[in-house]
């Protein structure tokens, strides 16, 4: 054989090697994960305009925007099954009897809702909170084995807020019934000692910034697009990546018509620059989970119309199955 | 030559189909989900708060400049553990942080035992007296771990400061209900 010849012939085999090594990690890359969609609890009639402002209710107006007084807002989390790994993005919150969040409805607990998916407790690995304000990183201590995913920038900002000399800023309730707007606001004292547990034990990571915590699962910042530290996760699937968003993505159709939602300690633009990180990365808005959508559940929400009713009323959603992963839906 | 089977055996097959049949779908029914019936009657029922009287509210509203207070040295005393902990292990820091919370929760305590309580409200009193007891413990744990280096001490610290926490949440519930808005 020439020697050229030989080039050649080990040319295409290490060519070969490497395109399979490539197909085999991008396989390992693209491991298509299951998901559903729980809904925690239901905020009932909340005014359209305090969720987002340019959805005000008009009394009169036949303007579409402007023409529903109240909306009732589930408080979504996501299950996420890749390979072994169980991975919920954020938690909920829990209901007891010291606190019942009147005006709210449907609640059922995270994990008599996972038993309905066919999960135990004990099989959630990790825990990505997208912020971590009460209704969405509560019951965490729930889980016992999970590893929890925080953003280094959500806690710092916390620390800012308390030890900041403005009251009204340094505040976690300003006001006798009520709490407001201010960056504490949102941050409980059980909802942090069940973060501090988690970090106490060992169970947390602290993240800054971007991070891959399982193939092709990715978490991303979104700092100021709901609260300092708000993280997105990308999760590859059968119907394409999703991405979620808890309240940086608290509205789909604020993602679809470019509207911001639930304005807490939010950087408008960031709540923009997050909706195009959504579009960049899954290629659209209709694959953008949203954790407070009105019009989730049902069609006008296509990615999570394949919903049923489970637990005190409470609805799921199954949004994509793994290959070989059995349907959870009744 | 392969012969057709004859009517006793198609018929014994088929029974032994609808048989297996039957069984896969009582199978699958008896392994579903649970269905919202079932569940709505193991699920708490919602109760409305009730007004509170004007000596409620006086009460309420007295305790209230306590309870401003108290969320955020609470807050600020799970920060400081965390920040030990994700930070750099300095216990100095640490004790920096905790002494000005243990100071407050000290004289905390006091403040809400000189309340004048309505009858009505005594429960919640002492929930709320016990909630700050619990977060002076929890402080005093941590500033002994600063001192001899035993993380059990974090440990009880931690616990306490949950079921502190838990007892401050009964308390509002009475006192001030829907103080923690959706977010």
């Amino acid at each position: 054989m020439r020697l050229g010849m030989k080039v050649r012939l080990f040319a295409s085999v290490v060519a070969a090697s490497a395109a399979i090594s490539v197909m085999s990690g991008t396989a390992a890359m693209a491991q298509n994960c299951s998901v559903w969609l729980v809904e925690s609890s239901r905020f009932m009639k909340v005014p359209f305009g305090a969720f987002m402002p340019d959805r005000a209710f008009v009394p009169g107006s036949t303007n579409p925007n402007n023409n529903i007084p109240t909306v009732d807002l589930p408080a979504n989390y996501g299950v996420i099954k890749c390979g072994t790994d169980v991975i919920l993005y954020d938690t909920g919150w829990k209901q007891q009897d010291y606190l019942k969040m009147t005006g709210s409805d449907h609640w059922a607990s995270g994990p008599d809702q996972l038993k309905v998916l066919g999960f135990s407790p004990g099989d959630v690995t990790k825990i990505v909170i997208g912020h971590g304000h009460w209704d969405h990183a509560g019951q965490i201590m729930d889980y016992p084995n999970a590893v929890l995913y925080v953003q280094k920038q959500e806690l710092a900002a916390i620390e800012w807020a308390l030890s900041y000399p403005e009251k009204h800023i340094r505040a976690i309730n300003s006001d006798p019934g009520g709490c407001n707007r201010t960056p504490a606001c949102g941050y409980m004292p059980l909802t942090m000692q069940e973060i501090y547990g988690k970090v106490l034990n060992g169970k947390a990571v602290v993240v800054d910034g971007k991070m891959e915590i399982a193939p092709g699962v990715i978490i991303h910042p979104a700092f100021r697009a709901h609260t300092a530290g708000s993280q997105l996760l990308e999760v590859p699937t059968s119907v394409g990546k999703l991405m979620f968003g808890s309240d940086a993505y608290s509205s789909y159709e604020g993602i679809r018509d470019w509207m911001v939602a639930n304005i807490q300690q939010t950087d408008s633009v960031q709540q923009f620059l997050a909706y195009e990180q959504c579009y960049k990365v899954t290629g659209g808005y209709e694959n953008c989970v949203s954790a407070h959508e009105p019009l989730a559940y049902t069609d006008k929400y296509p990615l999570t119309k394949n919903s049923w009713v489970a637990l005190n009323g409470g609805r799921m959603a199954e949004i994509a199955l793994a290959p070989g992963e059995k349907s959870r839906k009744p | 030559m392969i012969g057709v089977p004859g009517f006793r055996p198609v018929l014994l097959i088929s029974t032994l189909v609808v048989v297996a049949a039957a069984a896969a779908a009582i199978w699958q029914y008896e392994l579903r989900p649970t269905t919202t019936q079932q569940a709505v009657a193991a699920t708490p029922q919602r109760a409305e708060p009730r007004a509170l009287s004007p000596e409620e509210e006086s009460y309420a509203a007295a305790l209230w400049e306590i309870q401003r207070q108290v969320t955020v040295s609470a807050v600020a005393m799970s920060y400081a553990g965390i920040a030990y902990e994700i930070d750099n292990h300095d216990v100095h820091v640490l004790e920096q942080k905790i002494e000005p919370v243990a100071k407050f929760f000290v004289e905390a305590e006091p403040r809400v035992r000189s309340l004048t309580v309505p009858p009505s409200l005594s429960k919640v009193h002492d929930e709320y007296l016990e909630a700050v007891v619990l977060y002076r413990k929890a402080s005093d744990e941590m500033l002994a771990f600063t001192k001899d280096g035993e993380r059990q001490h974090l440990v009880d610290a931690q616990g306490m400061g949950v079921a502190a926490s838990e007892d401050l949440l009964r308390a509002g519930e009475v006192l001030w209900p829907g103080q923690y808005k959706p977010h």
